[in-house]
């Protein structure tokens, strides 16, 4: 799973979740993108159950580019043990995301290849998502159905 | 090889009215409320001035052929008419609507900078035949010439690119009117191997928690220093 190598504090308090992701929001890497139209969580396990999704359905056709890393510890106590004396153990890690960011990016591969392995990898997620693709992509497609 | 503008198409005129009173997030959220967007025009050796224009206008030069490279005319209501093109533009995150735009007042007797698209033409040997993938790291190069002279699009032929082959900006179409400011050892688009998907090993225990970083400085470096 995926999780810092070095960090300065081993525990975090929770936190917001308010606003919209300004950075993050525009496709960088490839053609085609998924984007979180919520904001929340998702942890290092949806993250790398969402990658195999995409890479198994796509096989040995295109490359993929993950836009989050889950780099939030969240601890948890143990079942049955009563409240105080102190913050619980880590249990896993997780991403903070806001609506707008950018999740995954492909390229190499046909729009709807694309967009298939992108819902196989939206269905691990626990947020609401859409397909995003490059501008000159839908104009050459649109063109190609004019045909 | 490089495809010259669309001269063809109509020009398209912008109008647009100043902006009066505060220019603050409220005053910019009334003019988008009002369908329109805020914007700001300068350049040219004149005071910048605080416009609104038409999203829908500003969307269908956005989307042209020559994209933000297009140069129209812009009637500002007051305002002696110019010829300006769209330099910055900013998108909502989850609707991508216009939020604001800036204009620049373009001389067109002077050599401007300016990004341009670079189109991959065909299909590289070492995709059809190697299985590799093509990854075009270099989506918009930087050039410097005249406003009339701006391409919509370079186009680059991959066809002959076999397996970890690179194109770079020296190999794009050079001509004389366009002068490259990007790199020209940039790679614009290269050929990779596909990496298989490890398999997952079961044995080795992943580490449940990260190192932590130490306080304070390390006197490592200062104590090799005293030496």
């Amino acid at each position: 799973m995926l999780m810092p190598k070095k960090v300065k504090f081993r525990k975090q308090q929770k936190g917001k979740r308010r606003g919209k992701a300004w950075r993050g929001s525009t496709l960088s890497f490839g053609e085609y993108g998924l984007k979180v139209l919520e904001c929340g969580y998702i942890t290092d396990r949806q993250i790398e159950a969402s990658r195999i999704a995409m890479t198994r359905f796509i096989k040995r056709g295109g490359k993929v580019w993950l836009r989050l890393f889950p780099d939030k510890p969240i601890t948890k106590k143990p079942a049955e043990v009563r409240m105080g004396s102190g913050k619980g153990a880590l249990d896993h890690w997780v991403a903070v995301v806001r609506p707008g960011k950018i999740l995954f990016e492909m390229e190499g591969v046909a729009p709807e290849i694309a967009q298939e392995a992108m819902r196989l990898a939206a269905n691990k997620l626990p947020l609401k998502t859409k397909f995003v693709q490059r501008p000159a992509i839908v104009k050459a497609a649109v063109a190609e159905a004019a045909e | 090889m490089r495809c010259p503008r669309n001269e063809r198409a109509m020009p398209e005129v912008v109008a647009a009215k100043p902006r009066e009173g505060k220019f603050n997030k409220n005053a910019a959220r009334r003019v988008r409320v009002a369908g329109k967007i805020p914007a700001v025009v300068y350049g040219a050796g004149q005071d910048s001035v605080a416009i609104e224009v038409d999203p829908k206008q500003i969307l269908r030069i956005l989307h042209s052929e020559s994209g933000h490279n297009t140069i129209f005319d812009l009637n500002v209501t007051g305002h002696p008419a110019a010829k300006a093109m769209i330099v910055d533009w900013q998108y909502e995150p989850v609707k991508d609507t216009l939020l604001h735009i800036d204009l620049k007042r373009i001389a067109l007797d002077k050599a401007i900078t300016v990004s341009v698209p670079v189109r991959l033409i065909g299909t590289a040997i070492g995709v059809k035949n190697e299985g590799g993938i093509l990854d075009q790291v270099l989506r918009e190069v930087e050039i410097e010439c005249l406003p009339g002279d701006i391409p919509s699009h370079i186009d680059a032929d991959v066809t002959s690119l076999g397996l970890h082959g690179v194109i770079r900006v020296s190999d794009l179409p050079h001509s004389g009117s366009i002068k490259f400011l990007s790199a020209e050892d940039a790679t614009v688009a290269h050929v990779v191997s596909i990496r298989a998907e490890a398999e997952p090993v079961a044995a080795v225990a992943a580490p449940a928690e990260p190192e932590v970083a130490k306080k304070g400085k390390t006197d490592a470096p200062a104590a090799e220093a005293k030496k």
